[in-house]
């Protein structure tokens, strides 16, 4: 099932795809705050991920939860929360190691990111190409072909 | 709810123009995301097109034309009587103060291929030379630097290219699909090189980040030019057969020693080695790219064209890997400056600024002001707008709105009621992108594009405008194509192709693969190699010298920018203006209440030092002040990493926040007339 990659040798941090999120979801407005992706960007460091949900298949946000409110979408392999039965406990935020879960202070519930139907704003809004929307398998794949891409070069110098 | 149809056609909200899919239900756009097949944006848009769904369908759009009456009050108008009344002004005007007293200005507020053409013919056929336009405020001075030394307005081949340099530019924000080919390089082994005052968006990405002090980027290019040189690392084969002006070059360069680089720009040696370690390697896929930070300076030609001569030593001119001097569809031209030239009318600013004139036929937006207030060389009394909004984007606002204010007469076309259309004495409502045909061609790609009617509110194009008001004063022959989509038609007919060809690709219609080195064939034909006076790449350039502009030598000398020549400690730091942000586009799409929830308010960007020094926190209100204006605006402390010390930055087309208040109008480029957008000195006050 397909996922959003984040591939962070790209990434610009330009933010479209946080505005775009916080839009779709909001119907109202592009702040930040709205946006269930996140640019992380730790200037000292020269660190920029976005980043969000990776819908795993043993969800721990999903194991946890209480009130059963987060379930699994057949078609679109999404890790949903159910706002109407969420208790709003947080677990789920404590649970999830990629801090991918959000909390909802004016709903008073926990939101995360649904994948759109199937058809990610994010990735729609990524000008940089840095996140896709594939099967894990092809970024992967993409991931060998730039280090055996690397190593060609680096064995052709070396045998020069 | 009615049916939900899907057109592929290209999104206007910037002039980068990317492919989209446009779903339209009901005469009613309701989804805009990126066309997947688009050769250019490969199914990604930024946030201000997928926008354009809430700004096209925005309540505040304008339906019918509007008359300003004594009051002051604007009333709604039948758009028959608006067009008699207003060519009846304009003809009027025309006999009273001459036929030059009236121009057109083209600006960016719909975006339309044919619109600047059609500006130019209708102002020509009513007898006024005076075509003025946006492009001299952004693009222009560009495209001279380029045209001056190798006769054309390239396109970096990113794709292709090992060493990417981008001086004063931030594609992700500016021209969004730019940064997917700049990665595809980069995945490809490119070295991506920035430069810039500022930590931009793509610096994060950049192998090798220069700060360099504004202005001074020629002085940076010169280093690494002179290094060239002495390390040898130039392509003699390009420079022997294919330049001009190679020993003038290398005898100026002499002179530009890692210790006097250092003491201009600020920048240390071993970025210059670490460059041209890089170039050596690369050469000749090298593309350089220059930007606005190099265009908006007092000395921008020559920076820009300081920059283009890296590329033409690394033989990387019409190379694979280099820039693209791409060949063009062959369409027809709408202008008549052949059999109506009106030189002898005095087009404003073509003295003074010859090679804008002569290169580009712009009149000075800047002069046209002080123009309308002096009547000196001759009176201006009426002027044509058609989507542009000078209050927020030309440099003096106050000047600006004092000379729209002294005009006799004022149209404004546009979409929304904007701060210019306000000063107008008619305001026509304009068709947007998705109401009209337009034909536009991709130069990099070498694609052709068509778009159509597909949203349908009864509104006037810009071509029926024009056509409109050139039959009420007597220059109807003109115009003779009864619409927009005949018009395109006539303009293809050289090209061999129709609409219908086009619409079988609206992803990009390829009427050509680019052939690099065509420079060699052109030659063995006996044709100019390039596109100059010389027909090669000009490292001198002996048209200039012809034209005599004070200061200026065939080689593009470095000479500091004003702001250093005449340095004034009253107004103490160094502002640079006009910095994209990814939301907006100069003046437009604040009334996209999302987009404004994000974004409410402009802000002047302070390194944390000179923040403290001041007592100045993260978001208090302040007040900036230069030589012609002040306003009030709010403090944005960055990272000590984001901006050099002493420079600031505030972007433009704020309401309640106009930067171009304090910019200057009379500190230009000799060459292209261009203010100094990015290097104003101002003074920071606590409130």
């Amino acid at each position: 099932m397909k996922v959003v990659t984040m591939d962070t040798s790209k990434c610009v941090g330009c933010r479209n795809c946080e505005l775009a999120c916080a839009f779709a979801n909001s119907k109202a407005t592009c702040e930040r705050t709205e946006s269930k992706i996140k640019v992380n960007h730790y200037i000292e460091e020269e660190v920029l991920i976005p980043m969000t949900c990776l819908h795993c298949e043993d969800a721990w946000c999903m194991n946890v939860c209480p009130a059963a409110a987060i379930s699994r979408n057949e078609e679109t392999n999404a890790v949903e929360i159910d706002e109407e039965k969420c208790a709003g406990c947080k677990m789920c935020i404590l649970a999830c190691p990629y801090g991918n879960i959000h909390f909802d202070e004016e709903k008073l519930v926990s939101t995360k990111c649904n994948l759109c139907e199937g058809n990610p704003r994010c990735v729609g809004h990524c000008v940089a190409a840095a996140l896709q929307f594939e099967e894990a398998e092809e970024f992967a794949e993409r991931s060998r072909k730039k280090v055996d891409m690397r190593l060609a070069e680096t064995m052709k110098n070396t045998c020069k | 709810m009615g049916e939900r149809t899907v057109v592929k056609t290209t999104c206007r909200m910037c002039g980068t123009l990317c492919g989209i899919d446009a779903h339209i239900e009901d005469n009613k756009v309701v989804h805009i995301e990126g066309n997947k097949d688009s050769v250019l944006n490969k199914g990604r848009i930024c946030i201000k097109g997928s926008s354009a769904v809430t700004w096209l369908n925005h309540p505040d759009r304008l339906y019918k034309p509007l008359k300003k009456m004594e009051n002051g009050e604007f009333v709604e108008i039948e758009m028959e009587q608006a067009m008699d009344e207003i060519a009846e002004k304009l003809t009027g005007i025309q006999k009273q103060y001459g036929d030059n007293a009236i121009g057109v200005w083209k600006g960016e507020g719909i975006d339309f291929a044919q619109q600047e053409e059609l500006a130019r013919r209708w102002i020509h056929s009513v007898g006024s030379p005076n075509y003025f336009s946006n492009d001299t405020q952004c693009f222009a001075s560009r495209y001279l630097s380029f045209n001056l030394v190798y006769g054309c307005w390239p396109q970096a081949d990113y794709d292709n290219s090992k060493m990417i340099i981008n001086w004063g530019t931030n594609a992700p924000i500016s021209h969004s699909y730019w940064m997917q080919q700049i990665n595809n390089g980069r995945e490809t082994g490119a070295t991506l090189v920035v430069i810039d005052t500022r930590y931009t968006d793509i610096a994060r990405q950049a192998d090798i980040f220069i700060k360099i002090k504004p202005g001074t980027d020629a002085a940076l290019a010169w280093g690494i030019i002179r290094e060239m040189i002495k390390r040898d690392e130039l392509d003699h084969e390009f420079i022997d057969n294919f330049t001009v002006g190679f020993d003038e070059l290398k005898a100026y360069a002499e002179q530009y020693t890692f210790e006097k680089v250092k003491e201009i720009t600020g920048v240390d040696s071993k970025y210059i080695t670490q460059m041209v370690d890089a170039i050596a390697k690369a050469r000749p896929q090298v593309s350089s790219w220059a930007g606005t930070g190099l265009e908006h300076q007092s000395n921008g030609v020559n920076s820009i064209r300081s920059v283009t001569m890296i590329d033409a030593l690394a033989g990387a001119i019409d190379r694979k890997g280099g820039m693209k001097t791409p060949a063009g569809f062959g369409m027809r031209g709408l202008t008549i400056y052949d059999e109506k030239p009106l030189l002898e009318l005095e087009p404003i600013g073509a003295k003074k600024y010859p090679v804008l004139y002569e290169r580009r036929q712009e009149c000075h937006t800047l002069m046209l002001m002080d123009q309308v207030l002096s009547s000196d060389p001759y009176p201006f009394k009426g002027l044509v707008m058609t989507a542009a909004n000078p209050v927020l984007t030309n440099a003096n606002t106050g000047k600006v709105e004092a000379a729209l204010e002294a005009l006799d007469l004022l149209v404004v076309k546009d979409l929304f009621l904007t701060e210019t259309a306000k000063m107008a004495d008619y305001v026509l409502p304009a068709a947007s992108y998705l109401e009209r045909e337009e034909v536009y061609c991709n130069s990099g790609k070498q694609a052709a594009f068509i778009t159509g009617k597909y949203v349908d509110n009864g509104l006037q194009t810009e071509y029926e405008m024009f056509k409109g008001l050139a039959e009420r004063m007597g220059a109807g022959d003109y115009f003779p194509w009864a619409d927009d989509h005949e018009l395109t038609e006539w303009l293809l007919e050289p090209t061999g192709y129709t609409v219908a060809d086009l619409k079988t690709n609206p992803s990009g219609f390829i009427f050509g693969e680019y052939e690099y080195e065509k420079h060699r064939r052109k030659v063995a034909n006996g044709e100019k190699a390039f596109n100059t006076p010389t027909g090669k790449v000009e490292l001198f350039s002996e048209y200039l010298v012809e034209k005599g502009i004070e200061g200026l030598n065939g080689v593009p000398e470095y000479h500091d920018p004003a702001y250093v020549q005449q340095n004034d400690p009253a107004y103490p730091y160094l502002m640079i203006t006009g910095a994209r942000v990814q939301k907006f586009f100069h003046g437009r799409y604040r009334n996209i209440e999302q987009l404004r929830k994000a974004n409410p308010d402009g802000c002047l960007e302070i390194h944390p030092e000179d923040a403290k020094e001041l007592g100045i926190v993260d978001g208090e209100k302040i007040k900036i002040t230069s030589r012609v204006g002040s306003i009030e605006t709010f403090a944005k402390v960055v990272h000590e990493k984001e901006i050099i010390r002493g420079a600031v930055q505030h972007t433009h087309g704020y309401v309640n926040q106009n930067i171009n208040y304090l910019t200057y109008d009379d500190v230009t480029d000799p060459v292209s007339g261009f203010p100094a957008l990015k290097s104003i000195q101002i003074k920071i006050e606590k409130l």
